[in-house]
């Protein structure tokens, strides 16, 4: 009997839980938050297919006669094909690079015992006590002077510096047990074949979700490429659309097209990956300066 | 299958020496269990002779072959880790591959070779799950199966049981002492538990603080311990330790416990002294037997009574202290029976205040 009064009072409190009020008021407040959020994107979308005229005239939640003038004019009559193209490969280079290169650097510090091992890790770590813009004069002053303004190579360079990534790895590697180490040396592995076939591909989620997050960071940064990309052929995607105006000023749908275009590589890989994000963004959380 | 010796082993950390000048020849073939409590430096020497560890000081040979400073891969010894250390991103046949793979073997004989493993191991039914979707116990014959696959002349298990329940480690425990038997391998296995080492090796190594507190069969061990450390670590429940007084009389030694009680010892050898010394009577539960109050040598109050179906074991408070005795299924008791306690003078053993043991009593 007690175990069935017991039974039946859980049961009871379970649809109470469910539907309490403070569920219902917390579900609303998030619900408000995620409009709050969303409505930048949702006028961004709806922006970019009005007409111009559309758009000065009154403010509706609907264009009453969509157009996707903006999306045509933004392909024909801007270099957009070109920025895409320059955004694609210096994206990917620097995600595969970046990563690619933090990896082997936390895998050293890590692992691998070498004179400096430790004023390196400090270096690292201390990198974070200098802010990025204070560095974008060195970085551009070096870059002219080795004459790489205006190529992808210029871009690339100093945005090859992840310290963040760096920092992830090794902690990911130092919580390693260290059988695996021994395992693998007992079974004839070299410090090439640790790395590529043993440390790597433990940690694949680490390194998907790090990919990711760079790439983002990469097709989204703007302040540098706008530097160093001055030439319109080679500017990317995130510095072109603010060149898509007119004579007559900003042509606001024009320039949501160029920008909704701009963003759809980036909001297709948080759609495709969105676990991989969230768990790149908690790995770096606290340590990003 | 090869031997392997060590010859003035010391390992140093800093200023700390953890294995002392230590000597060991394992006879090739042999089941060679290094035993000793946490900390006693069983893992390091095992880890010196895998090269997972430099040595400080001394020489480790491998069938003969000085393999001090050799790289680990070319000692000819695989091992088998505490966490068996399975790669988690690949399937059991890679994992169990692993090193064929690396030393670049073609993929058909490493398939032939991967499969004979398989099937000696039993598992052919596995070969395609990742390390996740394995039990404790089919883990480990993995582990086994990585090494086994390098024909190793020497096999080197790091307590491979430990993690795994009670059950499934009897069965591991039959399963190791089969390979062993159907191998003719040597194996070289680091143990804390007793039990295991007892059951699996014909060569028991007792590690204390370093060195070599006595090597010998399990049953010599058991029957002969050279010292107290000894007497105390091998034996479950472990050995009665009992302060007394020795002096000599007409054939032997008299103990004098504290309290009054006697025991007339004959050892096969015993050092000179003039008047008393003062020893410890070691003395095993089962050569203990129950009496009625004031007819042993020995009365007391039986505090705790463990039945374990075959045998049972009765823990009695005297005035010497707690003494375990060892009794069979058909005695019954409960805790606050006034008991006597005869000691089995022919099986007592007799440790001096430096722990070293006299020399065994002789028959009655």
């Amino acid at each position: 009997m007690t175990t069935v009064a017991t039974r039946s009072a859980t049961e009871m409190s379970r649809p109470a839980r469910r539907f309490g009020i403070g569920r219902i008021l917390l579900t609303l407040l998030t619900l408000i938050a995620a409009a709050i959020w969303f409505l930048p994107i949702y006028w961004a979308i709806v922006t970019s297919l009005r007409s111009d005229a559309d758009t000065v005239r009154e403010f509706t939640l609907l264009p009453s006669s969509p157009t996707i003038s903006g999306y045509i004019y933004g392909i024909t009559n801007s270099q957009l094909p070109v920025w895409y193209l320059n955004s694609t490969i210096t994206s990917v280079v620097i995600t595969v690079v970046a990563v690619l290169v933090s990896a082997m650097t936390g895998y050293a510090i890590s692992q691998l015992r070498f004179p400096g091992r430790n004023l390196l890790w400090w270096t690292i770590l201390a990198s974070f006590m200098i802010p990025v813009p204070a560095l974008i004069v060195n970085h551009f002053v070096i870059i002219a002077d080795v004459k790489l303004l205006n190529t992808h190579a210029g871009i690339i360079l100093p945005m090859l510096l992840t310290p963040v990534t760096v920092i992830v790895y090794k902690g990911f590697f130092d919580g390693l047990p260290r059988e695996y180490r021994e395992a693998a040396v007992m079974d004839g592995a070299n410090p090439y074949q640790l790395f590529y076939r043993v440390f790597l591909p433990m940690n694949w989620g680490v390194t998907t979700a790090m990919a990711i997050i760079t790439f983002i960071g990469a097709w989204n940064s703007f302040l540098w490429p706008f530097l160093v990309a001055q030439n319109v052929q080679m500017m990317t995607v995130a510095v072109g659309i603010t060149t898509v105006q007119d004579a007559f000023g900003v042509a606001y749908g024009r320039v949501l097209a160029g920008a909704v275009m701009a963003s759809l590589p980036v909001a297709l890989a948080y759609l495709l990956f969105q676990r991989r994000v969230t768990q790149a963004i908690a790995l770096s959380a606290g340590i990003k300066g | 299958m090869a031997s392997v010796e060590l010859q003035s082993i010391t390992k140093r950390y800093g200023s700390v020496e953890v294995i002392r000048g230590l000597n060991l020849s394992v006879d090739d073939g042999s089941f060679t269990a290094l035993l000793g409590p946490s900390g006693c430096g069983k893992s390091t020497l095992l880890r010196m002779i895998a090269g997972l560890e430099e040595v400080s000081d001394g020489r480790a040979l491998i069938g003969g072959v000085d393999v001090t400073h050799e790289q680990p891969a070319k000692r000819r010894v695989a091992m088998v880790f505490q966490s068996y250390a399975l790669y988690p991103h690949l399937t059991v046949a890679q994992n169990i591959c692993f090193s064929l793979s690396l030393a670049g073997v073609a993929k058909s004989i490493q398939k032939e070779k991967g499969g004979r493993v398989a099937k000696l191991l039993q598992l052919e039914p596995l070969m395609d799950r990742r390390p996740a979707e394995l039990s404790g116990g089919q883990r480990q014959r993995v582990a086994i199966g990585r090494a086994l696959v390098r024909d190793p002349e020497v096999f080197l298990f790091d307590e491979p049981l430990s993690n795994l329940d009670a059950l499934l480690r009897v069965q591991m425990r039959l399963e190791l002492a089969k390979l062993h038997n159907d191998l003719g391998t040597t194996m070289i296995y680091v143990t804390h538990d007793q039990v295991e080492a007892m059951t699996l090796a014909d060569k028991i190594v007792v590690l204390d603080g370093g060195v070599i507190s006595q090597m010998g069969s399990p049953l010599d061990l058991y029957n002969h311990p050279a010292n107290r450390f000894v007497a105390s670590f091998i034996g479950s429940p472990g050995m009665n330790f009992l302060a007394a007084t020795v002096a000599h009389a007409a054939d032997g030694l008299q103990a004098t416990f504290d309290g009054g009680a006697s025991l007339r010892l004959t050892p096969r050898a015993a050092p000179h002294f003039d008047g008393t010394q003062k020893v410890e009577i070691g003395i095993r539960p089962e050569h203990v037997t129950l009496s009625d109050p004031g007819a042993g040598q020995i009365d007391g109050v039986a505090t705790v009574f463990e039945q374990l179906g075959n045998t049972s074991y009765v823990y009695v408070d005297t005035a010497l202290g707690q003494i375990i005795v060892e009794t069979d299924q058909s005695v019954r008791l409960h805790p606050g029976d006034r008991l006597g306690l005869t000691l089995d003078p022919s099986r007592a053993h007799v440790f001096e205040a430096s722990g070293k043991a006299w020399a065994e009593q002789r028959p009655q």
